[in-house]
């Protein structure tokens, strides 16, 4: 009796998020795989077009290339923002001077708008941008810094050894000594340069398309990769907080035991930190895949300045049947690719279940 | 005391409410851009004019054209909303927008005659008006002068052909200063070119007409100003938009239209600037615009239910004495025949100069609707701006990337 008067219960306590659910999802779920079936245009279906929406497609090569981005865009950018997320919440682990500076700065780019952060982005990322600019600087500048490098590399090593030489403790990099060795090669490469030893390399002003071009790197167009290091900068942040969180229940017991068996800081990475993180790594890992694979905004603000084929994903094929090209909106065609989209999320999630990372922690 | 106190204000509220109730509340929705100047209007020319109508101003900052459909679709579009000519067709083919013909024919304000012809034509669909335009505006050279001067240029004029306007702006162009031309791949700029070169719409069997030779020719000319590095686009000057590379004098001519005007005279009004009819194709030969318009439409259904009071709201909005108003904030052209001989395009300053030569503009020969029937102005469009920013970037030559925007329009 009181179980099923606590059954009843919760079950009022869940009715508000059920029927949310029910209306925003399920209801709108069902009619997006009704009108996947049908030539709906907002005002009218006219008829029952049964499979040929998918048929269609299937053989639009728009579709084609926005699912081949997604699916690209969604690996390379999960792998590597969440390998930087990591690296990051360990780094900021430690006790270093200025760590709440640094976990509040790192963490800036969440919290900024997406589309004024993409706004900005395309305007560094213009031909006479910024980027190019510094592009230009590196490749007609790389002599010195070169230079510089190797009297910095010169000096240290020169240094240690004179230090060891007196009998003093003095490692590699040590920063009192790197301090002096960084400023005598900085002033060397600047002396030698006015000197005409060392010269600028003779390199016409970079000017890289990378918005406005359907050139690729490795089959990426230069566009979407730009998109993709733009996401990796905006998302690694959320990220390592949650790995933060995460290395502070990794008790300290295993790293003081590892040490004691010899195990060198990647070792230890490897074999007690990883392992200790595998429910937050299925976390984000999981949250990663499902934002890569559903990413639009970006695309759709760049929309009127990089070409469609270089930059579509599947969100913005769904948007852009919508409204994209002046007429009605082919609602039907829409409705597809949005199942897709959904289908397709649900499978690389539970790939990455079978394969990947299980939510189960360490000790499980 | 206090009782009385309380069941007087609560009458109060009652009445007060009663009144808002009678009021008929008419929304009015337009790109956010216009807000200034559409408050403006509102608060001169239609506060209080009709009584019991309060007009309500709805700035839209999504893409208008889907807020359009999205809201046509669900019942809640606004009584007033533009429609640009571009998707006209489009609003008008879903069956929801009213037809304005037997309130113009019912006016006593406002007729069919009262309204420049071909902008009438421009929203007649299937025999149907579905929106009075309200303004209109074409393509026009604007030149800096001071830099024509400084390099000993002769300034652009309507007699240019493409070949001598191309040198003209290759002998004004200052490497150190500015570039002669900011010219994005801006299909709507380029397409006049295109068809004054002899590019027809579409060929005669509907497929795409950009792998014809006057495309191609049209195109080399257009794109050469980049390739020869004395032009540039918008993006790599570091200006939103061409219009904003002018007023910044980081160029010395760009190709606009009339809605350039008040950005000029609200951030450089000293810029000492001209206009020109866009150049001909060749001696004597033709010469090609567009003509954009945007007009107020209503739906089937007005929210307000009361569509006698809004296309009240509508004859308030293109009078003679709105439309003179707009006329002199250097905005747009009137539709309305008889402000075509306003005194403001003689007078002698150079933003009146400006838009009388972009209202002159509009009635050349060769001047065309900006809208693309029932073909997809956006996938029109698309294939036309790809190609030229490959050949722009070099990353195709004319051949090549004309012939690809061929295919991929076919493909659609």
């Amino acid at each position: 009796m009181r179980k099923r008067g606590d059954l009843v219960s919760a079950f009022i306590f869940l009715l508000p998020l059920l029927f949310t659910l029910a209306v925003a999802f399920l209801y709108a779920f069902v009619r997006t795989v009704y009108f996947s079936f049908t030539d709906y245009n907002l005002f009218q279906i006219t008829k029952f077009v049964g499979f040929d929406n998918y048929i269609k497609l299937l053989a639009d090569y728009r579709f084609v290339l926005a699912l081949t981005h997604s699916l690209v865009y969604a690996v390379v950018v999960t792998a590597s923002q969440t390998f930087l997320a990591l690296m990051l919440a360990i780094v900021l682990n430690q006790k270093i001077r200025g760590l709440t500076f640094f976990r509040a700065s790192y963490y800036v780019p969440c919290i900024a708008s997406s589309v004024a952060i993409t706004t900005i982005f395309i305007w560094l990322m213009n031909r006479r941008g910024t980027v190019n600019w510094f592009l230009t600087a590196i490749g007609r500048y790389w002599p010195f810094i070169i230079t510089g490098l190797a009297l910095i590399v010169l000096v240290q090593c020169l240094q240690v050894f004179w230090e060891r030489r007196q009998g003093l403790p003095a490692r590699v990099l040590d920063p009192a000594l790197f301090g002096i060795s960084l400023l005598i090669g900085v002033v060397g490469a600047v002396i030698l340069g006015r000197l005409g030893v060392v010269q600028p390399y003779p390199m016409a002003e970079a000017a890289i398309p990378w918005l406005t071009t359907r050139q690729t790197f490795l089959g990426i167009p230069y566009p979407l990769l730009s998109i993709m290091m733009l996401n990796i900068w905006t998302t690694t942040p959320t990220f390592m907080i949650l790995f933060l969180a995460g290395l502070q229940d990794v008790p300290q017991e295993l790293y003081e035991v590892a040490e004691m068996d010899g195990a060198t800081p990647w070792q230890k990475l490897l074999h007690v930190t990883v392992p200790a993180l595998r429910p937050v790594l299925f976390l984000v890992i999981t949250l990663g895949l499902i934002g890569t694979i559903q990413m639009f905004d970006q695309v759709a603000i760049m929309a009127g300045t990089a070409p469609l084929e270089s930059t579509i994903t599947l969100s913005y094929y769904v948007y852009w049947n919508m409204f994209g090209a002046g007429t009605l909106p082919k609602v039907g065609m829409a409705s597809g690719a949005a199942l897709v989209l959904a289908a397709l999320t649900l499978f690389v999630v539970f790939i990455q279940r079978r394969l990947g990372f299980s939510e189960k922690g360490w000790y499980s | 005391m206090r009782k009385i106190l309380l069941a007087l204000v609560i009458v109060g509220l009652v009445v007060g409410v009663g009144f808002a109730q009678d009021k008929v509340t008419i929304r009015l929705a337009g790109y956010s851009g216009d807000t200034p100047l559409m408050q403006d209007v509102l608060a001169r020319f239609v506060e209080d004019k009709i009584p019991g109508v309060e007009v309500v101003w709805e700035p839209i900052t999504e893409d208008f054209l889907a807020f359009v459909l999205r809201t046509l679709s669900a019942g809640t579009a606004p009584d007033i909303f533009y429609v640009d000519l571009y998707w006209a067709e489009t609003v008008a083919s879903t069956g929801l927008v009213e037809p304005l013909d037997q309130y113009l024919a019912d006016s006593a304000i406002l007729s069919k005659e009262d309204l420049i012809p071909v902008l009438v034509d421009a929203y007649t669909v299937d025999g149907k008006l579905y929106a009075i335009s309200k303004d209109f505006n074409s393509l026009v050279i604007f030149y800096n002068k001071d830099m024509f001067d400084a390099m000993g240029v002769a300034y652009p004029s309507g007699d240019d052909t493409l070949a001598t306007f191309l040198d003209k702006i290759v002998r004004v162009y200052n490497s150190r200063e500015w570039y002669g031309a900011c010219l994005n791949a801006d299909a709507a700029r380029f397409l006049p070119f295109a068809f004054a070169a002899g590019m027809p719409f579409l060929k005669e069997d509907g497929s795409a007409p950009f792998d014809l030779a006057p495309a191609k020719y049209a195109a080399d000319w257009y794109t050469t100003f980049n390739r020869l590095g004395i032009g540039a686009t918008s993006a790599d000057i570091g200006a939103g938009w061409p219009g904003a590379a002018f007023i910044n004098e980081q160029a010395a001519i760009c190709i606009e239209g009339g809605w350039l005007i008040p950005p000029i005279r609200n951030e450089n009004p000293t810029l000492n600037f001209g206009t020109a009819f866009l150049p001909i194709v060749w001696e004597g030969g033709p010469r090609g615009n567009y003509l954009f318009t945007c007009g107020y439409a209503m739906p089937t259904n007005p929210p307000s239910g009361r569509s006698d009071l809004v296309f009240k709201v509508i004859e308030l909005l293109t009078s003679p004495e709105v439309q003179t108003y707009i006329l002199e904030a250097g905005h747009a052209i009137p539709s309305r025949v008889a402000l075509l001989d306003s005194p403001y395009f003689q007078q002698e300053d150079p933003f009146a100069q400006a838009t009388k030569t972009v209202f002159e503009a509009t009635g050349l020969a060769g001047t065309l609707p900006f809208t693309f029937g029932e073909i997809a102005g956006g996938a029109y469009m698309g294939a036309v701006n790809e190609a030229l920013t490959l050949i722009m970037q070099e990353e195709a030559t004319v051949e090549e990337a004309m012939n690809d925007a061929a295919v991929k329009l076919d493909l659609e």
